[in-house]
């Protein structure tokens, strides 16, 4: 099983770190997620899809630490992570950027939201196929996908105008 | 507009509707300026969001490997994950305005990530072609998977990765490996370089056929793989 986990470490990596919200939380999400599936690979149904089963296994992780987090009052508020970069955070790849903007657009949907649009627009999945990694019936998948973008197209719309108004100053 | 119609958008875009209920709903938008208009706001959307995780993405390293178990072979010890690691949350929380602009303004131009899968539609193997990001990525060779899909192998940016086409030209990355050092566009066996395991994991796994001809694929990029 490890030489079929690897080949989809890329897409799974991109999973996770679409769902934590940030690199380090991603790959934290990963790990576990690996490790999960290696601990629990008898329980894998070798006719069922690999990667399927896996992105429901980090989905499960996350909805699972999501929980505990807010329970636990311990998640890291933004201000409190921006001024943990320090002279790092000056330092960013214009893709990290981009890709920091469109997280921060991600982080407002709802979590199955959330997962539904980076199945299906960022991995490419096809309904069936994301239906299958989130145990839901396709209609679900139907109804989320188009909230999801419904709601991006809303945030995008807002973050448009103070950010046109900013560049006229 | 109802939820319904939201529904029908979102599964025109993802090539989720019937042949039938594709163009009745391809009707819909000729008629409808206001739906027309949404539907290509909701595309540059998915691309500029889509685009950001691809153009971000971090290489596979023998390192991360080992560190999630996957591998026998223990890390080289001058591997520093700490201090990459503490980079990566720096960029990734830096939620400023200004960074949200970026995406805000890049929203039309072509997204990284179609930028790729444009250039391995139309590239031969062994040319090069520079991406939009200012990488160069060389396709290296075509193979056709066990379930019918068109994938190439292509080095870019220092490493060689494995892509394969869904559907309406989009190619999306099975796996990555390490470019071999050297820049000998020539050597295709040794594509695989310093870490082949990835991508020959990849290659079992696709169910791979042999690589094709160079007559073959131009063939395939003169219409559009079909």
């Amino acid at each position: 099983m490890q030489p079929r986990i690897i080949a989809l470490l890329p897409r799974l990596r991109r999973f996770c770190e679409g769902l934590a919200g940030t690199p380090y939380d991603g790959d934290d999400l990963m790990q576990a997620t690996v490790e999960r599936a290696l601990t629990r690979a008898h329980q894998f149904d070798e006719g069922t899809r690999l990667d399927s089963w896996m992105y429901r296994i980090a989905q499960n992780l996350h909805i699972d630490r999501a929980r505990s987090q807010k329970r636990r009052g311990t998640s890291v508020d933004l201000e409190a992570a921006e001024a943990l970069t320090g002279d790092d955070g000056r330092q960013i790849t214009e893709a990290r950027s981009d890709l920091a903007a469109a997280q921060a657009v991600l982080q407002a949907l709802p979590e199955d939201q959330r997962a539904t649009f980076l199945l299906v627009v960022v991995e490419g999945l096809s309904y069936r196929e994301a239906a299958e990694a989130m145990e839901v019936p396709i209609g679900t998948v139907m109804s989320r996908i188009a909230r999801a973008r419904q709601r991006i197209a809303e945030e995008l719309a807002m973050i448009r105008k103070p950010a046109r108004q900013e560049t006229a100053q | 507009m109802t939820d319904d119609e939201d529904e029908r958008l979102a599964a025109w875009l993802d090539g989720a509707l019937s042949p039938e209920e594709a163009e009745a709903f391809a009707a819909a938008l000729d008629a409808d300026p206001a739906l027309a208009a949404k539907a290509e706001a909701w595309r540059a959307n998915d691309q500029a969001l889509a685009g950001a995780f691809f153009a971000a993405e971090r290489p596979i390293d023998d390192a991360l490997i080992a560190r999630l178990g996957l591998a026998s072979v223990p890390v080289a010890a001058n591997d520093n994950p700490r201090r990459s690691r503490l980079g990566w949350l720096a960029a990734g929380s830096a939620l400023a305005a200004s960074l949200v602009a970026a995406l805000v303004f890049t929203v039309r131009t072509p997204a990284p990530g179609d930028d790729l899968s444009a250039a391995l539609e139309r590239t031969a193997s062994l040319a090069s072609v520079q991406l939009a990001d200012g990488r160069t990525l060389t396709p290296l060779l075509t193979v056709r998977a066990a379930d019918g899909r068109w994938c190439r192998e292509f080095r870019s940016g220092g490493e060689t990765a494995l892509a394969c086409r869904k559907d309406a030209g989009r190619w999306t990355i099975e796996a990555h490996g390490q470019a071999a050092t050297g820049p000998d566009a020539g050597s295709i066996a040794m594509a695989g370089g310093a870490d082949p395991a990835p991508l020959d994991a990849a290659y079992r796994r696709l169910g791979a056929s042999d690589p094709v001809s160079a007559e073959q694929e131009r063939a395939l990029i003169g219409k559009g793989w079909n």
